[in-house]
């Protein structure tokens, strides 16, 4: 029961995020600084657990083709697929849910008890859209770059790991990864992110938004936000996987 | 003017606001006093909307707020400023950008005139030289008049103060109090301001309404207050020793 309360809730709130922008110039800037805050600031963290995942995945795929009979760019072409299909966007994006996540339930959290929010809506302003919408608009915007900068980081690491473990030569894992290449998959993994940012903008903004009480319940909002959002995550990653690859 | 009609609000089926009837006058500082947790502030957002009432009316100068629709409410907004407790200003802007911030939202104004606005209404409260400071780099006293400051940017008509000066020395929170009363009488505007201190009281209050419980009280000025038959409001008054002491030297002589 309550949990169909809160889904009624949260799409009541989407209702109001979704309302006409009361000034676009004011939403155009929120939206830049939020790009900044959610993208730009979340590279750093993308890369190097990229170039890692990239590594690991590389060589636990040479040591399950060790047989004589198979070529060894086979390890290219299945570190390729494994980092775009599945890790650069949901192994990102449960990342990105702890620390974008996190944050802005925390933030939007803060605001509401400590009457930020309250302030804006006596002023007249739809709270709701002004706080959420540039959130949702700059993840949504930035997350594709994320994930080609984790393909292409994954990808690196994995040839670094591969040379430094003498399992592969520069040559045939170059020659993997271009080997029987399909563009589509990076189109999935797109949307799947997309599809990811904003069920972690939108899940951690609304605990955020319906917190009350103080400091203690802001923190309890925040872990609820990065628990539920990864969950959800789990769960559209399965359906998203059936709907578009089968 | 802001009349009050019959207003009733609950939360999780408890009454919180029972009944409250009262009339709040232009261009004087109205006082709504009474203990922690009596419902001053649930009845302060229930004027201005934040909260809805089940029932009752609140009417702003004839036209009857609680029943407008989205839009209409909307615009009213705009003629309604309000001061918070714990100030409520954007912790991520500076102090230039949360007085600026009704004006980006409400106004066409160039930027210029925008920025003399702002230092118009940020020399009125007596604030110089912290334009780019952020609210957690000065004081509380500071915060609050930035935050009147915000609240008084699009001039409006109406201004509603939860509990200005708590949280601050006793002198400070006497300028707060002048401020307030001071700038009501310069724009004329109706305001209600939200107290449990006694000074607030003798400082400005023209009217003022006793909350207990959830219902309204009493009603007066600061001058008949002392006078008072009130049990409770007796109680509440002369809670401190200082202020029993001063009732007793009064009563000696
Ligand atoms: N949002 C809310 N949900 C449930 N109860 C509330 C809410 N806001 C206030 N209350 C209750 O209403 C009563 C009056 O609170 P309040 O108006 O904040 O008191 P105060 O006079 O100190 O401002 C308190 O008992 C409080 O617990
Ligand atoms: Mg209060």
């Amino acid at each position: 029961m309550s949990f169909f309360y809160h889904v009624g809730k949260y799409f009541l709130l989407l209702n109001r995020v979704f309302a006409r922008p009361e000034k676009h110039s004011v939403y155009y800037k929120e939206t830049l600084k939020e790009i900044q805050k959610q993208g730009i600031d979340s590279m750093g963290i993308v890369a190097i657990v990229s170039v890692f995942m990239g590594a690991v995945i590389t060589i636990q795929t040479a040591y399950n083709i060790e047989n004589p009979l198979l070529p060894t760019y086979l390890i290219g072409l299945g570190a390729r697929d494994s980092i775009i299909l599945e890790f650069s966007s949901t192994i990102v994006a449960l990342i990105l849910a702890g620390k974008i996540g996190s944050n802005i339930a925390s933030e939007i959290g803060t605001m509401r008890v400590t009457e930020q929010i309250d302030a804006l809506e006596i002023m007249g302003v739809n709270s709701a859209s002004y706080l959420i919408l540039p959130k949702i608009v700059a993840s949504v915007i930035f997350a594709p770059f994320l994930t080609l900068l984790s393909m292409i980081v994954g990808i690196t690491g994995g040839w670094l790991a591969g040379i430094a473990a003498g399992v592969v030569t520069t040559e045939n894992y170059i020659y993997g990864i271009q080997y029987a290449f399909v563009p589509y998959y990076i189109t999935y993994s797109v949307i799947k992110i997309v599809v990811f940012v904003f069920l972690i903008t939108t899940i951690s903004a609304f605990y955020g938004y319906y917190t009350s009480g103080g400091s203690l319940e802001v923190g309890k909002s925040s872990t609820k936000a990065v628990v539920r959002s990864s969950i959800f995550i789990l769960l559209f990653n399965v359906i998203l996987t059936q709907l578009l690859l089968s | 003017m802001i009349e009050v009609r019959n207003v009733c609000k609950s939360f999780n089926e408890v009454m919180v606001l029972k009944d409250i009837n009262v009339l709040f006058e232009q261009g004087k500082t109205n006082l709504i006093i009474g203990q922690s947790g009596s419902g001053k502030t649930v009845l302060l957002k229930s004027i201005v909307g934040l909260h809805d009432v089940e029932r009752g009316e609140i009417i702003f100068d004839d036209i009857v707020f609680n029943k407008l629709n989205f839009k209409d409410k909307k615009e009213m907004r705009k003629q309604i400023g309000m001061l918070f407790q714990g100030g409520a200003l954007f912790d991520s802007s500076t102090v230039e950008e949360n007085v600026m911030y009704p004006l980006d939202m409400f106004t066409n104004l160039s930027f210029t005139d925008k920025q003399d606005r702002v230092n118009e209404c940020l020399k009125r409260v007596n604030i110089i030289n912290t334009n780019k400071l952020y609210p957690a780099e000065i004081s509380g006293g500071m915060q609050k008049r930035v935050a009147i400051a915000r609240a008084i940017a699009l001039n409006p008509k109406y201004l509603f103060c939860d509990e200005p000066n708590s949280g601050l020395d006793p002198q400070t929170a006497i300028l707060i109090d002048k401020l307030i009363e001071e700038i009501t009488e310069e724009y004329n505007m109706t305001t209600i301001i939200n107290t449990h201190d006694m000074n607030s009281v003798m400082e400005m209050g023209e009217k003022v309404i006793f909350i207990y419980k959830g219902e309204k009280w009493w009603e007066g000025t600061k001058n008949g207050i002392f006078d008072t038959e009130n049990k409770e409001l007796n109680n509440f008054i002369f809670a401190s020793k200082l202020s029993q002491k001063i009732r007793d030297l009064k009563n000696r002589t």
